[in-house]
C-alpha cells in the first residue's frame, strides 16, 4: 500500500521509512512500535518540520519544527539491534527514538548523513551518492591487517583516519566498515548471505543423506533426550536430524545468529566456539572461520578458493 | 495491571503440548487439546471438557473491543477461585490456574493444592500477586519457554517480540456458566445452562459464538483450546477388555484413535524438546560438518545467489 509521503503545501526533501520507539517508564529502554511509518523532512514556508508519518494511515504523528543546528539524528549504540535512532535537541532534553524499516542497511548511512547535514543547515542539497560523502581515500588492495584468516576480499576502500590503524580496530568497526563499503560500491559484499539460507533443508539434507560418517559429530548437539540410541539406524539418525533442522525453535535461533553475526558483537561467543575474534565481525568472517577450523580438526575435503 | 515487570516470569507459546505439560508438571492429569469447531459432535468427542480456553491477540491500542460483558454480569459475590493478571507474561499459566482453581475434586500435586488452600478468601488482586509469586510455578512455567537468547557482550539480543495473546476461561460452577477473565476485575456470570444433553457447552457455545460475532470478519485472530481428561488411560483400559472379544470395528477403529492419540503426544514431546533447547551448539556442528563434507563452498555461493535475488526483488519495489 503506497502513502503519499509528499506534503501538501511544502517541499519534501527527503524521506524514508521508519518506525518509533517509545521509552519505558522509568527505564532506560526503549521498545520499538511495529507500525510502518517513515520520517519525511519538509520545508514549508522557509521552516524546517520534521514529521514522522504513519505509512498505513497517512496520518502525520509526529511534526517538529526545527531551527538549524538545534537537532540531530544519532545512533543508540546500545541498541544490539544496531538501527535505532535518538533525535536529540541542543535547546531542550528532548528526545524521540525511531529505528529504520528499510528492507535493506545499505541505504542508511546515506539518508542519516543527508538528514543530518540538512537539519544542520536545511538550505543544502542532499547528496545522494555516497561516494561524495567520504573522501576517497587511496585505493588499497587488500585492507584486512586486523586478521590473517580472512580470504582476499576484504574491504577494498578504507576511510582514512589519522590514529586508527586496522590492525587496531574491534570487531564492530569493521562489521561497520564492511556496511558503509558495501553501500558505497553498490557490490554485495561476503556479507550479502544468510545462514538461513547455507543452512537450508535441501543443503542439510543432502549433507546428512551423503555424510553419514559425520551425524554422530551432531548428536552431542542434540537434546540429551532425542540422541539416537547406539542402535539407531543412519536412517532413524537423519530423521531426528532433519526434524530436529525443520523445527521452528531451530530456524529462530539460526535467525537470530544470523542477526547477531551483523552487530560484530559477538566477540566473547565466537571465542567460545573456538573461532578467532575476526570471526565477529560477519557471517562471511564466521563461515570462513568455521572453514579454517575444519581444516585443522582433520577429516575435510574442502578445497579454499579464492574469490 | 503490571507491563514491564515480567517478574522473572518468561513469555510461553500458547501450545496445547506446552499446556499439557504444564499440567503434568502440576500433577493434573488432564490435557490441553486444540478445538477446531464448537459444534457438538467435535465438542462431543472430546468429553468429559471441563474447562474452555479461548485466546486471542490482544491490540490494546485499539478502541476498546469489549462490549462490556456482553450478556452476562459481573459476580463480585463469586464463590469460587478467581486470580487477576498481575504479570503479563504470566497469562497463559494463570489462566490454566483459574480454570483448575474452579473444578471440584480436581486430582493435583500437593504444591498445588497447598497453593489454593493459601489462596482460600483472597481478594482477586492478592489472589494474583500470590500466584505468581509462586516460585515453583514460576519455574515450571520458565521451563517450557525457549533458553535464554545469544548474549552479544554483555548487550542481549533481544528476542524477536512476540505478541501477547489473552485468554479467558469459560467454565461451569455451581449450574452458572462463567467466564474468567483475569483483566476484569470479577467473574462475569453468563447465566444458568441446561445440565440435560450436552450440558453446559452447549451455553458456552452460545456465548463465545456471540463474542466472535461482535468483531468485525477477520479482525480477530483467535484460538480455543479444551481443558479434559488425559483419553489414553480410558483408552488402554477398554482396549484390554475388547482384546478377544467384541467385534473387529470396533477394535480397530480405537486402535485408530489410540495410535493418533500416542502419535500427538509425541509430537508435543519433540516440539517441547526443540522449545526448550539451545540450538547454537547444534549450528555451529553443522557448518563444521558441511565445511568437513566440502559443501560449505557450494552452500555459500547458493546462498550469495539467493540474497541476489532477494536484493534485486526489493529493489525493485523500493518505495512501495
Amino acid at each position: 500500500m503506497s502513502v503519499d509521503l509528499t506534503s501538501s503545501s511544502g517541499r519534501t526533501i527527503l524521506a524514508f521509512k521508519a518506525g518509533r520507539a517509545f521509552r519505558r517508564a522509568g527505564t532506560n529502554f526503549v521498545d520499538a512500535s511495529p507500525t510502518k511509518g517513515a520520517i519525511v523532512l519538509v520545508n514549508e514556508d522557509g521552516l524546517l518540520h520534521f514529521m514522522w508519518k504513519d505509512r498505513t494511515t497517512g496520518e502525520v504523528g509526529e511534526d517538529l519544527i526545527l531551527f538549524p543546528g538545534d537537532a540531530k539524528l544519532e545512533k543508540v549504540p546500545q541498541s544490539s539491534w544496531g538501527r535505532t535512532y535518538v533525535l536529540k535537541f541542543e535547546s531542550s532534553d528532548q528526545k524521540h527514538f525511531f529505528w529504520l524499516q528499510g528492507s535493506s542497511t545499505r541505504r542508511d548511512e546515506e539518508f542519516m548523513t543527508n538528514l543530518n547535514r540538512t537539519l544542520a543547515d536545511p538550505n543544502i542539497i542532499p547528496i545522494w551518492d555516497a561516494r561524495n560523502i567520504y573522501p576517497a581515500s587511496e585505493a588499497s588492495t587488500s585492507a584486512a591487517g586486523a586478521s590473517t584468516s580472512q580470504p582476499s576480499t576484504a574491504l577494498p576502500i578504507v576511510p582514512e583516519t589519522s590514529d586508527s590503524t586496522l590492525a587496531g580496530t574491534t570487531p564492530e568497526q569493521l562489521a561497520q566498515l564492511r556496511g558503509i563499503v558495501s553501500s558505497m560500491t553498490g557490490f554485495a559484499s561476503e556479507d550479502e548471505l544468510w545462514l538461513s539460507d547455507v543452512l537450508s533443508s535441501q543443503n542439510l539434507l543432502q549433507l546428512f543423506q551423503t555424510h553419514h560418517e559425520l551425524l554422530p559429530s551432531l548428536f552431542p548437539h542434540l537434546p540429551p533426550e532425542l540422541i539416537p540410541s547406539s542402535d539407531a539406524t543412519p536412517q532413524q539418525a537423519v530423521e531426528i536430524l532433519q526434524r530436529m533442522t525443520n523445527s521452528p525453535p531451530f530456524r529462530t535461533a539460526v535467525a537470530q545468529l544470523d542477526r547477531a553475526l551483523r552487530t560484530g558483537a559477538l566477540g566473547e561467543f565466537v571465542r567460545s566456539l573456538g573461532l578467532p575474534e575476526s570471526a565477529a565481525t560477519g557471517v562471511g568472517a564466521f563461515l570462513a572461520a568455521i572453514a579454517e577450523q575444519a581444516r585443522q580438526e582433520g577429516g575435510t575435503e574442502e578445497r579454499m578458493e579464492e574469490d | 495491571m503490571s507491563d514491564e515487570d515480567s517478574s522473572g516470569w518468561q513469555l510461553t507459546e500458547s501450545d496445547p503440548g506446552v499446556f499439557t505439560e504444564l499440567l503434568k508438571r502440576l500433577g493434573v492429569p488432564y490435557i490441553v487439546d486444540d478445538l477446531y469447531s464448537l459444534e457438538p459432535e467435535s465438542l462431543a468427542a472430546l468429553q468429559p471438557i471441563h474447562a474452555l480456553i479461548f485466546l486471542f491477540k490482544w491490540f490494546p491500542e485499539s478502541p476498546d473491543d469489549e462490549p462490556g460483558v456482553g450478556t452476562g454480569h459481573y459476580d463480585s459475590d463469586f464463590p469460587g477461585f478467581f486470580a487477576h493478571q498481575t504479570v503479563n507474561n504470566a497469562c497463559a499459566t494463570l489462566a490454566v490456574v483459574n480454570a483448575l482453581g474452579n473444578i471440584t475434586s480436581l486430582p493435583a500435586g500437593s504444591q498445588f493444592m497447598d497453593l489454593m488452600n493459601f489462596t482460600t478468601g483472597m481478594d482477586p488482586q492478592t489472589c494474583g500477586m500470590a500466584i505468581t509469586s509462586a516460585d515453583w510455578l514460576r519455574e515450571a512455567h520458565n521451563a517450557l519457554s525457549p533458553p535464554s537468547a545469544i548474549s552479544l557482550d554483555g548487550l542481549d539480543l533481544p528476542k524477536k517480540s512476540e505478541e501477547a495473546y489473552h485468554f479467558v476461561v469459560y467454565l461451569p460452577v455451581l449450574g452458572s456458566l462463567y467466564e474468567l477473565d483475569g483483566l476484569k476485575p470479577y467473574p462475569v456470570r453468563h447465566g444458568e445452562y441446561d445440565g440435560s444433553g450436552e450440558g453446559w457447552v452447549k451455553k458456552a457455545r452460545e456465548v463465545i459464538e456471540n463474542r466472535i460475532h461482535t468483531y468485525p470478519t477477520g479482525a480477530l485472530e483467535f484460538s480455543l483450546l479444551a481443558l479434559r481428561d488425559d483419553p489414553i488411560p480410558g483408552m488402554r483400559r477398554r482396549l484390554d477388555a475388547l482384546q478377544g472379544s467384541a467385534g473387529d470395528a470396533e477394535l480397530s477403529d480405537l486402535m485408530n484413535k489410540f495410535s493418533n492419540e500416542n502419535s500427538k503426544r509425541e509430537r508435543w514431546a519433540f516440539e517441547n524438546s526443540s522449545r526448550r533447547h539451545n540450538h547454537i551448539g547444534l549450528v555451529h556442528a553443522l557448518l563444521l560438518a558441511l565445511a568437513k563434507a566440502g559443501k560449505l563452498d557450494s552452500a555459500k555461493a547458493d546462498a550469495q545467489r539467493v540474497m541476489q535475488e532477494r536484493l534485486e526483488r526489493q529493489r525493485a519495489m523500493q518505495f512501495d
